[in-house]
């Protein structure tokens, strides 16, 4: 039983949403029964997995191997290392998470389940993928549930609405393709993200296909191309390139991130909250697990790249939100601003920043995935994203309210929730290699701050509307539970972060020693090892580092 | 040159599918007109149990590896023929299915259009089969005559008889060429048989006539620049003519080039590899684009088509056994994703009365069921995971780019984001519009039947294709020799299609 966690958990919402395709819609409180227990059973499998992953033991554990197909050397091989396995478990939690917050939802039911689960099914299977074949086929599968669960369940925004007239008319139906200024529909944007998201998953398709011809090895496993294959000069430069952009758009860097703030501003809460909370992760992880396992030297030589993008996504990103007046955006604004500290954890190639980055991919999982489900809850009640016209809610719903406090506080990085441990773990591990980027992303987080408190003022504070003296709380225990949920995770790791820090370390040592080429800690002889003082990073480590890294 | 016309029962056969076909075509033509009384559906079912015991018999041949060559090599039943055979039947048989409501559109001869389907069967059976550039003619033509008929049987339609003639007109000139193109070939080689051309010098009456051969055959896949017929007369053509127009002569055609191309010209290679890339980047572009302003559904698949060929002609291009391999699969997955997709578009059109695009909004509202399956036959013709669609390209751009064709790669890879507009607007229009009339749509028995068995093939090809891919990559052991470039003659000795 044991052995096959993974496929548990991958499975679980597989089954459900086939199993949903045989109930009708009326019996509503069936279909959310499904969903929630395929959720259930896939988060309950993870939250095992979280726990039994042997840090200690480091590597690929839980290891699944199927053979798929002889002649082009692909077989279904999963296993999770240090990286894999808290995004797993953010993806299950956001997901059960998710049914609860869409527990509303009216039309339709049984289909936007279906297309809920596969998607979080889909990223699931990515962030457990040992070959390049599932990893691009779990990779592309989770694009298409999002254009449906945007078209049908999204909304469109204030501005899109607002052109009711005839010369508005004409312009909503030939909206420009590329630039349209915040009037989206929620068609515009489910299309934007679909072939946006696609233009660069085939370009990341073209740098895996060039690793599988040029290895030579007619496999896909990326175990074997991480030992076997050795790439070098133009070719590896042009991989690296393919793959890294490819993946980067999805996580969104900088140039490439203007799908998904629209993307975000038209989805159904829960798909916003998967969306922000583990489908833009599935870009770092799978740089991380294509181009820091396969192509190490290229990492190490043109990582700079993602150092330089990094400052606009964090300072464009954090400027925009500030200025943005429908919270959807600012939140969705936000993610991408603080994927930039992600990239800039990645770039500086220490241990120390490295594992905040990973840490900081699953603490950014729960504060955005607040963040989102009560932006939802205030759509709900609201029928409004749009800050100026909204106010004093806190009156109306103080539960709501004080969860969104704690939400901003973990976007924040305030001590005590998770978020703080990895921020502050990329700034201390980046600050040897990029000051400046550090500097900026001190910045970034007064500007969070700023924008944050911002809309927290404008939704919550001040006088209230009188039409909206109608909305609602969270009372039940089916609305409050995602959230509490949420926060309970997010606060729990930020007080014993000694588990997630041994589990992430152990993932992320061998590949930065790999990268640097320094010997990792925990298999140096004269070093205990690391996951017996987890919270404080070894001095040997640094020391060791410090003698190779350039200042 | 001779022919030996002793046959022996042995010879018979190989022949035996083709034979018991032709003498049930004759059954189904008597029983037509001996029988007043006889309703149509029963000619459709004793016409598809005339195939499913010619399927059984290939199946038989499969298993046991019965193969071998007749009158004078002119006729060759090995693997590859085999596969490509079912897949014929396979196509021939949901077309039927396809058809049993349809049929009631015609005024007259509803029986015969059963005997005219399988007699295009049974003509595209004989081309996967003919190895010599005799048969090549004759087998082609058989083909095509009954689809002449088949194109304009809405007697009333004007768009159908458009159709018909344009098809006719365009189909007769290709003739032409074909025949042009066998006469040069033959009188510079002295040779019919592809296998015995292996070798021969290149000289500029051999290219010219291989080229004007090669430009008949893109008329019958709809390459472009070959490709100006397919828009009318799929759009004119009745649906299940369409729906067979669309993959079964297709099929067929592959079968011959592939024969053509990796027997007859394996040694110059390098030179037309040229010709398919260019063909193959043209036909992918141009039909994914054109594809995008289109606004009726017949002629986005028409379209859809002309580029799904491009991807096709990708594994030609690659020219080696895993190239073949990947051109099999590929159409098979394409045979139950298109299949599936004109079952939809006939389950609708025979509620609303038309295939406009518009027509289908708000379909996910008016039939769950028919709206899933179009969302799955499209995604699978975008090649979207994990459906059979996106093996079928992956396949084909494995073995492109282990022969290094990196630019047809991008170009294909770059066609599947352009091709996810149109296949997605459709989608929209399913999923997110809302229906003009909410009326439910019915869907009928055979039309059922037909959108199972593509949804069930294109999800089981997509999921688990280890049985499918081995079942091609046997089918054509006979290219196992292709290993490589063939680099045994330089491009410079030889101009072919350059």
């Amino acid at each position: 039983m044991v052995e096959y966690t993974l496929l548990i958990i991958l499975f679980a919402p597989f089954v459900g949403a086939l199993a949903l395709i045989f109930v009708s819609n009326r019996q509503l409180s069936l279909v959310r029964g499904i969903a929630a227990g395929s959720a259930f059973v896939s988060l309950i499998a993870s939250v095992y997995l979280f726990y039994a992953y042997d840090p200690l033991k480091g590597g690929y554990q839980f290891i699944q191997r199927i053979e798929w197909s002889r002649q082009l050397g692909i077989s279904l091989h999963l296993g999770v290392d240090g990286i894999g396995t808290p995004l797993v478990l953010a993806s299950s939690i956001l997901l059960f998470a998710g049914i609860f917050v869409s527990w509303h939802i009216k039309d339709r039911v049984k289909e936007f389940y279906i297309w809920l689960l596969i998607l979080a099914a889909a990223t699931i299977g990515v962030f457990m993928s040992l070959d390049l074949f599932f990893l691009y086929f779990f990779y592309e599968m989770s694009v298409i549930p999002m254009y449906l669960l945007l078209g049908m369940w999204g909304s469109h925004t204030k501005k899109y609405l607002e052109m009711t007239d005839a010369e508005g008319l004409k312009q909503r139906d030939s909206v420009g393709f590329i630039f349209n200024f915040g009037a989206n529909s929620k068609e515009y944007a489910a299309m934007k993200l679909v072939l946006f998201l696609s233009a660069f998953a085939v370009a990341a398709l073209m740098g895996i296909l060039l690793i599988y011809k040029f290895s030579g090895l007619n496999t896909f496993d990326i175990l074997v191309l991480r030992e076997q294959a050795h790439f070098s000069g133009p070719l590896a430069t042009l991989i690296w390139l393919l793959i890294f952009f490819g993946f980067a758009s999805i996580a969104p860097i900088w140039p490439l991130h203007s799908w998904s703030p629209v993307g975000h501003a038209a989805a159904p809460a829960a798909t916003s909250m998967l969306h922000a909370g583990v489908l833009m992760k599935l870009g770092h992880f799978s740089i991380i697990r294509v181009a820091f396992e396969i192509l190490p030297e290229t990492t190490r030589e043109l990582m700079p790249i993602a150092a330089v993008l990094c400052i606009f996504s964090i300072i464009y990103g954090g400027l925009v939100a500030y200025y943005a007046k429908d919270t959807k955006y600012v939140i969705g604004y936000s993610s991408s601003s603080h994927m930039g500290y992600v990239f800039l954890g990645m770039a500086a190639l220490d241990y120390i920043s490295l594992s905040g980055a990973v840490i900081y991919m699953f603490a950014h999982a729960m504060a955005t995935g607040m963040l989102f489900a009560m932006a939802g809850w205030v759509y709900d009640q609201t029928h409004t994203r749009d800050i100026p016209s909204l106010g004093g809610l806190s009156n109306r719903m103080p539960f709501i309210s004080a969860a969104f406090v704690i939400g901003c506080m973990a976007s924040i990085g305030m001590p005590g929730t998770v978020n703080f441990i990895a921020e502050v773990m990329i700034i201390v591990g980046s600050w040897n290699k990029y000051p400046f980027q550090v500097v900026v992303a001190v910045l970034g987080i007064v500007l969070t701050m700023a924008y944050l408190f911002k809309m927290m003022r404008g939704l919550f504070y001040g006088s209230m509307a009188e039409k909206y003296s109608h909305s609602h709380d969270a009372v039940t225990v089916v609305d409050r539970m995602p959230l509490l949920i949420m926060i309970t995770v997010s606060i729990s790791f930020g007080i014993f972060p000694g588990h997630l820090y041994s589990v992430v370390r152990s993932g992320v040592d061998p590949l930065i020693a790999r990268i640097t080429k320094v010997v990792p800690v925990a298999e140096h002889p004269m070093n205990l090892p690391h996951a017996t003082s987890p919270t404080v990073p070894t001095s040997a480590s640094r020391e060791a580092l410090a003698k190779v890294t350039p200042r | 040159m001779t022919f030996s016309l002793t046959l022996s029962v042995s010879d018979l056969l190989l022949l035996l599918p083709e034979l018991f076909l032709t003498a049930w075509l004759c059954v189904v033509l008597i029983v037509d007109f001996s029988f007043k009384r006889i309703v149509q559906e029963q000619l459709a079912y004793l016409s598809i149990l005339g195939l499913v015991i010619t399927l059984a018999c290939l199946a038989w041949f499969d298993m046991t590896g019965i193969t071998g060559t007749l009158f004078g090599k002119m006729f060759v039943l090995d693997r590859m023929a085999i596969f490509f055979k079912v897949m014929i039947l396979l196509a021939t048989i949901l077309v039927i299915l396809l058809s049993i409501d349809y049929v009631h559109r015609f005024s007259f001869f509803r029986g015969e259009y059963y005997f005219l389907v399988v007699m295009s069967a049974l003509g595209m059976m004989f081309m996967t089969s003919a190895n010599d550039l005799l048969s090549l003619f004759v087998t082609l033509e058989f083909a095509t005559f009954g689809f002449y008929v088949l194109v304009s049987y809405l007697r009333d339609d004007m768009a159908s008889n458009e159709a018909g003639l344009k098809f006719f007109i365009l189909g007769v000139f290709a003739a032409g060429l074909l025949a042009y193109g066998i006469s040069l070939v033959y009188g510079e080689t002295g040779k019919l048989v592809f296998s015995e051309m292996i070798g021969a010098a290149p000289t500029t009456g051999l290219v010219i006539g291989f080229l004007l051969i090669f430009a008949a055959l893109g008329f019958k896949i709809g390459a472009v620049p070959f490709h100006s017929w397919i828009p009318d007369t799929y759009h004119g053509a009745p649906t299940p003519v369409t729906a067979f127009l669309s993959i079964a002569p297709k099929v067929a055609a592959f079968a011959i080039l592939l024969r053509l191309f990796l027997v007859a010209l394996a040694t110059f290679k390098p030179a037309w590899a040229l010709l398919i890339v260019a063909t193959s980047i043209l036909s992918m572009t141009y039909g994914n684009i054109v594809a995008i302003a289109q606004r009726n559904v017949k002629r986005l698949l028409a379209y859809s088509g002309i580029a799904q060929v491009g991807n096709v002609l990708i594994g030609l291009a690659a020219g080696t056994k895993m190239g073949t391999d990947s051109i099999l699969f590929y159409l098979l997955t394409y045979l139950f994703a298109n299949l599936g997709a004109f079952a939809v578009i006939m389950a609708i059109s025979n509620a609303v009365g038309s295939d406009e695009i518009e027509d289908y909004s708000g379909l996910n509202r008016r039939s769950p069921f028919l709206a899933f399956a179009m969302l799955i036959f499209l995604l699978s013709l975008a090649g979207v995971p994990p459906l059979a669609g996106f093996i079928g390209k992956l396949y084909i751009f494995v073995a492109a780019i282990k022969e290094g064709l990196y630019i047809l790669i991008t170009v294909g890879l770059v066609n599947i984001v352009v091709s996810m507009y149109y296949y997605l607007i459709v989608v929209k229009k399913m999923y997110i519009n809302e229906p003009l009339d909410s009326s439910p749509i019915k869907t009928t028995g055979p039309l059922r039947a037909v959108i199972y068995v593509g949804l069930a093939g294109t999800l089981v090809i997509g999921i688990y294709p280890q049985p499918f891919l081995d079942w091609a990559v046997a089918a054509t052991l006979m290219f196992s020799n292709l290993l490589g470039p063939a680099a045994s003659i330089p491009v410079s000795v030889a101009p072919f299609g350059g």
